[in-house]
């Protein structure tokens, strides 16, 4: 595989150009010609298709769109390109194991297969706004959820009285405390070895990552360490040193992607190209041995309509069998937390990538906006799904998909607020009001009826 | 009537994204049609239809990208005959946007700046990672109406409330507006730290704008 100096010296000698140059001269025109190419084509009435050879030529899109787009420097306005060759030598290089956490609590994650009839790997948490007082139970919570294999650790955004503003010192010392307390709380969970694997959601900068990372705060190279870009296809390099840094220390290092349907990217055949091509930036330029996307569609700003099903499973489909690294996608409902309609985003959500053959993780409520609106219940159901439907095909999820949608599409542009995590929580035993107990229960029975299975 | 077709011609080349089109259509016709007729009745149309579009998630921000594209390569021919004949096309208003300090995600406010440009407001657009004072400085030099501060991140929206404590501080704060948006900006922040408009989304932009500048006037 090209190695990370050569990467940095071709982002100090490629093609230069504005960022708007690149979008518009690079980036638009290479999507729509690979879109045609390859004969990509969406179909509102089959969201999670099982086709394989479209799940091959979403990869080859993919392949030729990052052979042509590269990764865009946005300091030194360089354009960071691989040829067709480089990338299939990487991708046929890179790990396709992953080791996370320590001792007992030691996880081995694998790629999977779309129809696979293993476990997924079952990821909980939330790196979502969280308020100090509640951060550390919140985390303790996580962890007491044994089918979790990793965890994600929220954000703060507030150091006492002052706000964690992004750059100030104040958002390292958020980035600080924040893994002190989840170390604590996974202490107390008794998973001290649980690996941390969206770090670091309260100081993403490259000094955030550096000063958090030290093993005094409870950091270890162990955890999961995310390196971002920017919408698309884009680096900064205040990223590369990042990944200069992890890569270094040796860190597990994942590649995190939100392509946005209806941005750069266009519409969901052109935002599934993109969210795999994702894999080859993160793969070659990021250092990446696990992989994590989030697309979210521009408009509704959630990730379970239609095209956001469509895209998400044919790229992780795409991913699974020519890629087989670790790779897990995180989805954003529309609605809010504690709702019946959450669940059934969540359900249709889950069904699309479990099926589609990486990991899952929780689906965030509320577009993931707001503070404590993510739930520990979000993780036992995330848990309880990927046990309870092992095996599950495209095909069966296709069908309860659409199901599904029938019942939230037309609330997905006014959904329900719901309640946050202090109005339907006893937050000192961090356990559900029997109100949120009893939506659950009904809910867990209404998927049963779908062929849903929560175990 | 041939005048109808020419402008449905003109409004096509904005829909279609096609600028060399649309120039040559205007560089055409610009001795025999007045240009306020080809902006208003031609090629504005066009790009309220892909501003709508896009709003409804029919066609994508390429899509509104090209259009504005074509609308500013047209507009370079037209700008100086406008001015020449002393035509005005009506002006909504006039906004500086950005994405606030720290902040270099500029998805969302681009796409609020090609909404907004296209719906008679005259936009300056200060970029991503802009402090408090950029924002005045450039609403100072081009007598905005309007301050639009982007944030997507949570670490960064605490930068939205700086342009407004940055107005107060110079008793500034009764000469703009100030509307905000991003990710994970809430309604419920706009009314904490006192700012005049909010959008969930870049497609309410337009709507929130129209109505701060009227109540600006009519204050």
């Amino acid at each position: 595989m090209i190695s990370f100096l050569e990467v940095l010296e071709r982002a100090t000698t490629g093609p230069m150009m504005s960022a708007k140059e690149y979008d518009m001269k690079v980036f638009i025109p290479a999507v729509r010609e690979v879109v045609k190419k390859y004969k990509i084509r969406f179909d509102p009435d089959n969201p999670c298709p099982s086709d394989d050879d479209i799940a091959d030529r979403v990869y080859q899109a993919g392949l030729e769109l990052y052979s042509k787009v590269g990764t865009y420097c946005t300091d030194t306005e360089r354009i960071i390109h691989f040829t067709k060759d480089e990338i299939e030598q990487a991708v046929y290089e890179c790990p396709k194991v992953v080791y996370f956490g320590e001792g007992p609590d030691r996880v081995e994650w694998h790629g999977r297969m779309p129809d696979d009839n293993t476990l997924p790997h079952c990821h909980v948490g939330s790196g979502t706004n969280t308020t100090e007082d509640v951060a550390l139970r919140m985390v303790e919570a996580y962890g007491r959820i044994t089918k979790g294999k990793t965890v994600s650790i929220p954000s703060l955004t507030t150091v006492g009285t002052l706000s964690a503003s992004s750059g100030s010192p104040m958002e390292i010392l958020a980035g600080i405390n924040m893994m002190r307390i989840a170390r604590e709380g996974l202490r107390r969970a008794g998973r001290p070895g649980m690996a941390i694997i969206d770090l670091h959601p309260s100081c993403a900068s490259g000094i955030g990552t550096v000063a958090s990372s030290n093993p005094e705060f409870g950091a270890r190279k162990s955890d999961g360490w995310i390196v971002a870009p920017q919408a698309e296809m884009k680096i900064t390099y205040d990223s590369l040193n990042q990944v200069a840094y992890l890569s270094s220390w040796g860190a597990n290092i994942g590649q995190e992607a939100g392509p946005i349907l209806g941005g750069y990217a266009g519409g969901p055949e052109g935002a599934a190209v993109v969210t795999l091509a994702y894999a080859f930036h993160g793969i070659l330029v990021v250092r990446a041995t696990y992989h994590l996307t989030f697309p979210i569609q521009m408009m509704s700003v959630c990730s379970t309509t239609p095209g956001m099903i469509f895209l998400i499973s044919t790229s992780s489909q795409a991913f699974a069998r020519n890629i087989g690294a670790p790779y897990y996608a995180l989805g954003y409902a529309a609605a809010g937390p504690a709702t019946k309609q959450y669940f059934y985003e969540a359900a249709a959500y889950l069904l699309a990538i479990q099926s589609s053959g990486i990991g899952i993780e929780d689906v965030h409520p509320n577009r993931a906006v707001g503070t404590n609106q993510a739930l520990p219940i979000d993780s036992e159901f995330t848990c309880a799904f990927g046990h309870g439907n092992v095996g599950i095909t495209r095909k069966k999820a296709n069908s309860i998909i659409k199901k599904l949608q029938e019942k939230y599409l037309s609330h997905i542009k006014d959904p329900p607020k719901g309640r946050d995590l202090y109005e339907c929580y006893d937050t000192e035993t961090m356990s559900p009001d029997d109100e949120l107990r009893r939506l659950y229960d009904e809910v867990v029975k209404e998927l049963g009826d779908y062929g849903i299975a929560l175990r | 009537m041939e005048d109808k077709q020419f402008f449905g011609k003109l409004s096509q080349a904005v829909i279609k994204g096609d600028s060399e089109g649309l120039v040559q259509l205007v560089r055409g016709a610009v001795d025999k049609v007045g240009p306020l007729a080809m902006v208003e009745e031609g090629m504005a149309p066009g790009m309220t239809e892909v501003g709508n579009k896009f709003s409804e998630g029919e066609v994508y921000l390429p899509e509104l990208l090209m259009a504005a594209e074509a609308w500013e390569e047209a507009m370079k021919i037209l700008r100086p005959r406008l001015v020449a004949v002393g035509a005005d096309i009506e002006k909504q208003g006039t906004v500086v946007i950005g994405t606030v300090q720290t902040d270099i995600h500029e998805i969302g406010k681009t796409i609020v700046a090609n909404l907004l440009t296209p719906a008679g407001f005259d936009v300056y657009d200060v970029g991503c990672d802009a402090s408090a004072t950029k924002f005045l400085d450039k609403a100072e030099e081009v007598g905005a109406d309007i301050i639009a501060a982007s944030a997507i991140m949570s670490t960064t929206v605490p930068y939205q409330r700086d342009i407004i404590d940055l107005l107060v501080s110079k008793g500034l704060r009764d000469k703009y507006m100030v509307m905000i948006g991003g990710g994970v900006v809430t309604q419920e922040w706009a009314d904490k730290i006192g700012a005049d408009g909010y959008g969930e989304l870049a497609s309410d932009a337009v709507k929130v704008a129209k109505k701060l500048v009227a109540r600006k006037k009519g204050a």
